[in-house]
């Protein structure tokens, strides 16, 4: 005898079910990527009127947003420890295969940023974990996709396999935060003709044609530190990153920011960033504008999070066929 | 008398406190803040991950604090706003599993309110009306609490940087770390607070007629950072008392000359900075010459905690306000007018 209330919160439709021994008495759900944290417990105090005793908690860890996604989760994990009684996560891209009747199949959610979660399925099993991929990407895997829109996570069979096995206990983020804690060590000083040896092998194996020579860096480095700002970022006595920043009149103009492959992906391009924005304000700039070369998707979200809007586009910036995207940032 | 549990996590602190009406019986913070220590400022995906992480040990151990059984509890309380829109979500929806787990009602408050709250705990006086100067790393401002449930009036608020927002500033400047409050605090004990003449913002009689309770910091931040730049030996001792005089100076001038304009003579303090040293001693003195009867938390509640949340909650089951609805937003923004959800 068990009566399962059964939650997925990982895409934009907050689902709810209630299921007593395998009778589905309550299915619910609301399409609003925004509004999870308020609906849920509606559809949740909709459902609690079909009964008056639930025996288990069922949710979906994801992967999805992780702003809804938590809502569930917390929801979940609250709900069970004020009831006195069970919960258990389960991978939301399971519920959402479990009715789906093909050989070899993928399915896949809405991961924003033009990318999805997904997994891939044969014969009912995952075949392959959760991930994340660019669109383009996972349709070149020839693989039949089914997408979130047309199939949403089942919160009964959620509810079903909460009962069968509940194996995922953390929320499946997969991405990591955007912001890391900066790996241990890593300084941050001032960049001097010291770092030039560095700097220019650095600026080589980035830049290729469009390096940077040492005579570029020292005439930048000339109007320091009333027109500008060069910072450095070492680990362990090396230099892995560097950022420059100009500004006379009313726009600050960042110059460069420049980290090492090895070292991307870690904080200190975001750190280099926040740097030369406050330096900006400190020199009461009206705006920060930057050059960022088409393609780059790596940086994109960073600038664009902090509040940078592209504005334009220069074709050739670069070297031929090498187009600049124009970002500007107010701070006024 | 009620049994209410109070949940906080709009920024970086995951806590949960539980008081007795004004008694207060559990207070459990777990922060995330060393987490946020390298960006110098937090960093809303890393604390809201950190709040699913902890909700759940920290009710746990709350309950565990005050001797009871959740069956036992009347009421939730949660901050429904302002904070960070990812971190609130995760105590409102979390207080949401808890009030319909157990059928009981769930108040949404503000977490503004709930620093000023806090002072009824643990503590037989009458709170209004008065004067409150509510300052935190997000917040600074005067507000005429005529019911702190329901009758709450903005005297002025900061214009730019919140007067704890100024101490995180100025202590990144200096290299000190993060947050700030304490650490200058601590370097202030030993400088002089007077060798540097620092602005008091919005302090100049022009300013004193459009903005008579407003607050105006980032002026004072850029001269510090222009001391710091054009000074190469700095001392920072003095830098940092200097700098929090500054502050601390505006804060107590304006609060008292509220007090004085509305002829309230209770001032409270409330908020994260409250918790600074050199404001306290300050606000003490000021507060004996003008005759206003000073109220301040003890430091350790000044902080975002959970137990203040609850004392609001209790208060508004008090004074018979509505439980809030099934389906709270939280609200980033959320006014501090707005003490107690629909």
């Amino acid at each position: 005898m068990s009566t399962v209330l059964a939650i997925d919160t990982s895409t934009s439709q907050t689902c709810v079910a209630l299921v007593e021994n395998g009778k589905v008495l309550f299915n619910k759900s609301h399409l609003d990527p925004l509004a999870h944290g308020e609906v849920l417990p509606k559809l949740v105090a909709q459902a609690l009127k079909l009964t008056s005793k639930i025996d288990l908690v069922a949710v979906g860890m994801g992967p999805g947003p992780f702003t809804g996604l938590r809502v569930g989760i917390t929801f979940a994990q609250s709900y069970a420890l004020g009831a006195g009684i069970n919960w258990a996560g389960v991978c939301s891209l399971d519920a959402m295969a479990a009715n789906i009747r093909e050989e070899d199949f993928i399915v896949s959610t809405d991961a924003r940023r033009k990318e999805r979660y997904w997994a891939r399925y044969k014969n009912g099993v995952q075949f392959t974990a959760p991930a994340v991929s660019k669109a383009s990407e996972l349709e070149k895997l020839g693989v039949q996709i089914f997408q979130e829109g047309d199939y949403f996570p089942d919160p009964v069979a959620i509810a079903n396999l909460g009962l069968s096995s509940s194996s995922v206990t953390e929320p499946i983020y997969i991405r990591k935060p955007d912001a890391y804690p900066l790996p241990d060590g890593v300084k941050f000083r001032a960049m001097t003709a010291l770092d030039l040896v560095s700097a220019v092998g650095i600026e080589k194996v980035v830049y290729g044609k469009a390096a940077w020579s040492s005579a570029q860096f020292k005439e930048e480095f000339a109007k320091a530190p009333k027109n500008a700002n060069y910072l450095a970022a070492e680990l362990d006595g090396e230099l892995v990153a560097y950022a420059g920043i100009f500004f006379a009149a009313d726009v600050a103009d960042i110059h460069t920011i420049t980290v090492t492959d090895k070292h991307r992906r870690k904080g200190i391009g975001r750190e280099l960033l926040k740097r030369m924005i406050d330096w900006a304000r400190v020199k009461k700039a009206d705006a920060i504008m930057l050059e960022m070369r088409l393609g780059n998707d790596q940086a994109r979200p960073l600038y664009e999070q902090y509040g940078f809007v592209e504005i334009s586009k220069r074709e050739n910036y670069y070297g031929p066929g090498l187009t600049a995207v124009v970002m500007r940032k107010e701070l006024k | 008398m009620a049994l209410v549990l109070g949940i906080e996590t709009s920024c970086d602190e995951t806590a949960v406190g539980i008081v007795d009406d004004r008694k207060l019986l559990a207070n459990v913070i777990s922060s995330s803040v060393d987490q946020h220590v390298r960006f110098g400022g937090v960093v809303p995906e890393v604390a809201s991950r950190a709040h699913l992480e902890a909700m759940q040990q920290v009710i746990k151990q709350a309950l565990i604090d005050a001797s009871i059984s959740i069956k036992d509890i009347d009421a939730i309380a949660v901050t429904a706003g302002p904070g960070l829109i990812g971190a609130l979500l995760v105590g409102v929806s979390s207080a949401s599993g808890l009030a319909l787990a157990l059928d009981k009602p769930l108040y949404g408050v503000n977490h503004l309110s709930a620093h000023i709250a806090v002072d009824q705990l643990d503590n037989t006086n009458q709170l209004q009306p008065a004067i409150a100067l509510l300052v935190s790393g997000g917040h600074s401002s005067i507000l005429q609490i005529n019911n702190l449930a329901t009758d709450v009036v903005v005297k002025g608020a900061t214009i730019d940087d919140a007067a704890g927002e100024a101490f995180d500033k100025i202590a990144r400047l200096m290299g000190l770390g993060f947050p700030g409050g304490p650490l200058i605090d601590k370097q202030a004990l030993a400088g002089n607070k007077t060798e540097i003449n620092f602005p008091r913002g919005l302090t100049a009689p022009a300013d004193l007629e459009k903005h008579k309770y407003d607050f105006s910091f980032s002026g004072l931040k850029t001269a510090v950072a222009r001391y710091l730049a054009q000074t190469p030996n700095y001392k920072k001792a003095d830098v940092a008392a200097s700098f929090q005089e500054a502050v601390v100076d505006v804060l107590i001038t304006k609060s008292l000359a509220a007090c004085k304009e509305s002829g309230i003579d209770k001032l409270i303090i409330a908020g994260g900075v409250a918790a600074n040293h050199r404001l306290r001693e300050l606000a003490k003195q000021r507060c004996e010459s003008a005759k206003v009867e000073l109220r301040i938390p003890p430091a350790n509640l000044c902080t975002d905690n959970g137990a203040m949340v609850a004392a609001l909650g209790s208060l508004a089951i008090n004074e018979g306000v509505a439980a809030s609805e099934i389906g709270i937003s939280a609200d980033s923004a959320a006014p501090v007018t707005q003490v107690v959800w629909k």
